[in-house]
């Protein structure tokens, strides 16, 4: 069996982890990022795309709404290029009690953050789709961050230094040495092969997961609490500002303008499994009139597509009882200490934590370790931008076209809704290495517009066919695989134009290609 | 306000079918549409029936067992057969098909399948592959809508020795042609000689060729001809992605039929609601641009097509409706109304307007309604869409013809 030696094991490709691993390789340190599946897949491509300033934690969980307030203005420096400068907007709708609002004015001076409170009239007048009705508004530097890019930044930053990402590698188990972990049994989920690594430390940044990482250590009684959310994207952006409902936190009370949509979020329910997280009618149904509550019409707005994440909430029993409702569970991080906790050296696990706060609980893990390893090395990702980020400059809306537009007739167009030329395709495809369509769509966006695929994805499975020399017969898989992942993210909401679109889909899918009765 | 025989609203292949059949019967018809119809998108093989749920090799045979509710139960086999030879008359003189409900005919698809289909152009009739054979797929890398290697791998792997040869030619110099720029393209007789040239060099003896469904547009019928002379061998068109060239080239056929027949066409008129008198609509209101437009009429046929067209709407709160005249929609399950799996049965898929057998809807006594408005069918999974479209714009057509009373209440003005 196949052996690799590190400095550093980091388990899980999310946000948390990739931060890990660019933090880790900006250290010095050899590093290994592993995934049982591709970068971004769990919670971290599953969210909503907020970029918090902070305020939807000022009243209930000051901590974490200090954290938010920092770590947004960081990373508006270090990754620009994923983040939209969209401002935010906290608003008392006719259902809300406006006296909430004298309390979170009072908790944002406490944090520090930014805000001001500004007439109705100036914010309809600033959001023209806004509920005329709304009593109250305040306005906070919310932002919305592209999780996909922001994950594979990283990823390509810390290769850049040296690191190693293997992605559809899963962890099977982990090595016990004496009173330490000493490294992890790897399998290959594309062939099936096994892998040892031999690691100086493992750093568990697996998430909502991170239970069953932890239990292949033998150690008991750290579990986690799957709180599901659901999201909804619309196909336009209904704000072009981030709408925050100004309440304590609830079901569907934001509204996250990103790239060309906008999504709606979110719930959180208690799950059983990370892994078994249905979205239900019933939940489409409530978060559409939760819609309708910040922007009237919501419901004649069109769809585009519906996923549930998954949060990590993190439940120690030697920590204390459970808590009652999900929400209530503090959003804060907190590195556990495994030699504290359970006397097993050279473990760490990342617990709680949020999209926003990456950064930071990347560098409190890595300093723990650091701690441990009696080594003296800072942290630097406060300053370093991953690749393409350099320049500094935030992402704007158009500038896909803008690029675009230079070589309008130079090159095929492949996806027309979210401008993807042949090229940018076929040299994703050939750096990747990747058989799945779905793993294209995650890195470029592939499919992700209003036609889902419609036309486009034919057209990449055909070019990927000859990229990566693929029989007949993996590329139909990868066809089939990708309706397949697609009708997951649409039938819980086909009305109106997207159930027309979706027609349109089955009549060149089923009418026109007959993709069911490709020989298997 | 105008008057006319017949409004038939929808320019697709039920619309044009019955729009064409009773002008050249002597019918003052008038179309309204929203824009081109629905053949633009289709490739306008003529799919009557492909799976019920297994493969149906005899769609005759096959059609007498469909369900109650379905439209064919209301055409009949006869039917059927009447509208498909109606229909390669009409076609004959220009774009000629071939097929028959006998036995359906199988076709390679762009991406490698072999769907089943009644009856296809000629330009496609070769590319019936019941018996094996052995095909070289020409491709075009300029054209994203097809992919030659991918079809030919697949077409292997169903045991038919296919291979595929890539061309580089670009009309006009762009990267980025669309089917239609491609059929363009091969109108021009230069443009097809060069592509003979490259191609005939390259090919064994007993294979026959598949091009992509771009071989001319205003000429196909030369355009294909002169290059399976060229080629001396069997060509065939495979449908590309929409754009849909053979469907542009069925309804200008069918388009100027009607226009010889001195029936109307006007584009951009949606139609949104009726006058009434009892239980006739005696006139049809149609939004032009910024007006409303009424014009009377005797009958109507309502073929503005099912949810892919917008001639159906389904709402947020499940509650389904039809656009222009408000019939009423049947079939919306109360419990689950998608599966989760994308090729499962969905119970969607059958909602639609409900029809008696001469096709009115329930309390309309001069309003028919064809095509894929029709509830009962499941067009795309079951390969039926085209067949259906026809067969009920045919039969629509049939019941005004072969109406005995009278078609007006007295005193109306013409």
């Amino acid at each position: 069996m196949a052996t690799l030696e590190t400095d550093v094991l980091v388990i899980g490709g999310g946000a948390t982890g990739a931060g890990v691993a660019w933090d880790s390789a900006l250290r010095g340190f050899d590093t290994i990022l592993v995934d049982r599946a591709d970068l971004a897949e769990g919670t971290s491509g599953r969210f909503h795309g907020l970029l918090h300033s902070g305020g939807r934690y000022v009243v209930k969980d000051p901590v974490a709404a200090v954290e938010c307030v920092e770590e947004n203005a960081i990373l508006r420096q270090v990754i620009p290029d994923c983040i939209e400068d969209t401002g935010g907007l906290f608003v008392v709708t006719p259902d809300d009690d406006p006296e909430y609002g004298d309390r979170f004015l009072e908790g944002c001076a406490k944090a520090e953050l930014p805000t001001e409170e500004i007439s109705v009239g100036e914010a309809l007048k600033r959001e023209a789709r806004l509920n005329p009705g709304i009593k109250r508004a305040f306005t906070v530097p919310d932002g919305s961050i592209d999780a996909w890019k922001t994950v594979w930044a990283l990823a390509r930053g810390a290769s850049a230094h040296g690191a190693r990402i293997l992605t559809y590698h899963r962890v099977i188990d982990l090595t016990v040495e004496g009173d330490a972990v000493t490294g992890a049994r790897l399998r290959n989920e594309l062939t099936g092969a096994e892998l040892d690594v031999a690691a100086r430390f493992t750093l568990n940044a697996s998430g909502a997961w991170a239970a069953q990482i932890v239990k292949m250590a033998g150690i008991e009684g750290v579990g986690v609490i799957p709180g599901k959310g659901i999201m909804i994207a619309m196909n336009h952006r209904l704000v072009n500002t981030v709408v925050n409902r100004c309440t304590m936190p609830a079901d569907g009370d934001i509204l996250v303008p990103i790239r060309t949509v906008s999504v709606i979020g979110t719930t959180d329910i208690r799950a059983a499994d990370p892994d078994e997280i249905p979205v239900t009618q019933e939940e489409v149904d409530a978060m559409l009139d939760d819609g309708e509550r910040l922007v009237p019409g919501f419901r004649d707005a069109r769809a585009l597509r519906v996923w549930a994440g998954v949060r990590p909430l993190f439940q120690d029993e030697k920590a204390g009882p459970a808590a009652a409702d999900t929400r209530d569970v503090s959003r804060t991080h907190a590195v556990v200490d495994h030699v504290e906790r359970d006397g097993i050296g050279r473990f760490l696990t990342m617990s709680g934590g949020k999209l926003t706060t990456y950064r930071l609980m990347a560098q409190d893990i890595v300093d723990a370790m650091c701690r441990q390893l009696g080594e003296d090395r800072p942290c630097r990702t406060a300053t370093e931008h991953p690749p393409d980020n350099e320049d500094g400059e935030l992402y704007t809306l158009g500038s896909r076209l803008r690029r675009r537009e230079a070589n309008m007739q130079e090159e095929q167009l492949i996806c027309e809704c979210e401008l993807i030329g042949r090229r940018k395709l076929e040299e994703t495809m050939r750096r990747r290495g990747t058989t799945n369509l779905d793993d294209v769509r995650r890195s470029l966006r592939l499919g992700m517009g209003p036609c889902q695929g419609g036309f486009c994805i034919y057209r990449a499975a055909g070019i990927l066919h000859g990229v990566d020399r693929l029989t007949g017969e993996e590329a139909t898989e990868s066809l089939r695989g990708f309706l397949q992942e697609r009708w997951k993210g649409m039938w819980p909401i086909l009305y109106g134009d997207q159930l027309r679109q979706a027609r349109l889909d089955d009549w060149i899918f089923q009418g026109l290609l007959d993709v069911e009765h490709v020989p298997q | 306000m105008s008057h006319h025989d017949v409004i038939v609203a929808g320019t697709g292949l039920a619309g044009l079918t019955a729009a064409v059949r009773l002008a050249e019967s002597g019918a003052r018809v008038l179309v309204l549409a929203k824009g081109v119809g629905a053949t633009h998108l289709s490739p306008c093989t003529i799919d009557v029936l492909g799976y019920a749920p297994e493969r149906v090799e005899r769609p005759g045979e096959a059609l007498s067992r469909v369900d109650g509710s379905h439209p064919y139960a209301a055409v009949g086999r006869d039917g059927v057969a009447a509208a498909l030879e109606w229909f390669r008359g009409a076609m004959a003189e220009t774009y000629p098909y071939v097929g028959s409900l006998d036995e359906n005919l199988l076709l390679p698809t762009a991406v490698g399948a072999l769907k089943p289909t009644a009856a296809v152009p000629e330009t496609m009739a070769a590319g019936d592959l019941r018996g094996g054979g052995e095909v070289c797929v020409v491709g075009l890398r300029a054209l994203k809508d097809f992919h030659a290697p991918l079809l030919a791998d697949n077409l292997s792997r169903a045991g038919i020795a296919a291979r595929a040869v890539e061309l580089d030619l670009v009309p006009e110099g762009r990267a980025d042609v669309n089917s239609l720029g491609f059929a363009r393209a091969f109108d021009d007789p230069a443009f097809r000689a060069e592509v003979a040239a490259q191609v005939v060099a390259r090919l064994g003896a007993d294979e026959r060729v598949a091009f992509p469904a771009v071989l001319g547009i205003a000429d196909a019928r030369t355009a294909w001809s002169e290059l399976s002379e060229r080629l001396a061998r069997p060509v065939f068109e495979v449908p590309t992605l929409p754009p849909s060239v053979p469907g542009m080239r069925v309804a200008a056929v069918l388009r100027e039929r009607l226009r010889r027949a001195g029936g109307r066409v006007i584009l951009n008129a949606v139609v949104g609601g009726a006058e009434r008198s009892a239980d006739r609509v005696t006139a049809l209101r149609a939004r032009v641009g910024l007006r409303d437009v009424t014009h009377g009429c005797d009958w109507v046929v309502l073929a503005t097509g099912g949810f892919a067209s917008g001639g159906l709407e389904l709402d947020s709160r499940w509650q389904a409706r039809e656009v222009a005249l408000g019939l009423p929609v049947s079939g919306v399950p109360d419990g689950e109304r998608f599966r989760p799996e994308y090729f499962a049965e969905q119970p969607m898929a059958r909602v639609g307007v409900a029809v008696d057998r001469s096709l009115r809807p329930e309390g309309h006594e001069n309003v028919l309604v064809a095509g894929a408005t029709l509830g009962g069918a499941q067009p795309w999974k079951e390969k039926s869409g085209d067949g259906i479209s026809l067969a009920t714009g045919h039969r629509a057509a049939e019941v005004i013809l072969g109406s005995a009373v009278p078609s007006e209440p007295a005193g109306a003005s013409r």
